[in-house]
């Protein structure tokens, strides 16, 4: 199994696909990375010579930043809003939607499961 | 969709001038102002605005951070203080 950027492992999938396990690489940059490197998006993983692994390693650490890197990028990012205290801070420190969702019902993803709470209008086997 | 960067940031006009007015004179004293749709821009850093919620007057201390936010960011306009606990009974009998 062929090892790009880090400890991704793609598999035995067509190249455009298998990129897509990195963190950081969607289809959209599969493709124009196999396009770089003038690699044909179809063929195997697997069946990648070692010379175009090189290649999509390199076109990979000149101008994308992926994994590691990015998560790091994306956690700053985060605690910057944080630590100026301003809104979109304040929603991320509370665990609460951060683009203006409502949060009467819904907002599932960022609140995490229900917590119901007793006596509350519509709670049955109440009295 | 955000602004078109032809216009540039938007900015209060008069608050500008204010803070202008107040580096010129090295002085540093709270500014109060409404204009929470002003964006903060470089020139705003070190000084302490005062930027209303539509009740109160937050006090809000410009940090290099803070550029290119809005002065409304830093200055909630909602109030939350918890939910109840126990049910409606346990509260009736005055907790």
């Amino acid at each position: 199994m062929p090892r790009i950027a880090g400890t991704d492992i793609p598999d035995n999938k067509p190249v455009r696909i298998s990129l897509r396990y990195i963190y950081g690489i969607g289809p959209s940059h599969s493709d124009k990375i196999l396009k770089a490197a003038d690699i044909d998006g179809q063929t195997r993983a697997n069946k990648l010579t070692e010379d175009q692994l090189a290649q999509i390693a390199n076109i990979i650490d000149g101008g994308y930043i992926v994994e590691g890197a990015l998560r790091r990028a994306i956690g700053q990012n985060i605690a910057r809003l944080r630590d100026i205290r301003c809104y979109r801070g304040d929603r991320h420190r509370r665990g609460l939607p951060v683009h203006g969702q409502r949060t009467k019902t819904n907002a599932r993803t960022r609140k995490g499961r229900k917590k119901t709470v007793a006596g509350k209008k519509g709670v049955k086997g109440m009295k | 969709m955000p602004r078109s960067t032809k216009k540039g940031p938007y900015v209060d006009e008069k608050l500008y001038r204010k803070v202008e007015k107040l580096t010129q004179m090295d002085r540093r004293e709270p500014i109060k102002t409404w204009a929470r749709n002003c964006t903060i821009v470089p020139e705003f850093v070190g000084h302490t605005f005062l930027v209303h919620n539509g009740k109160i007057f937050n006090n809000v201390f410009v940090t290099e951070d803070m550029v290119g936010h809005k002065l409304g960011e830093f200055s909630i306009t909602r109030m939350f203080r918890g939910h109840t606990t126990g049910t409606k009974a346990q509260r009736a009998r005055g907790m």
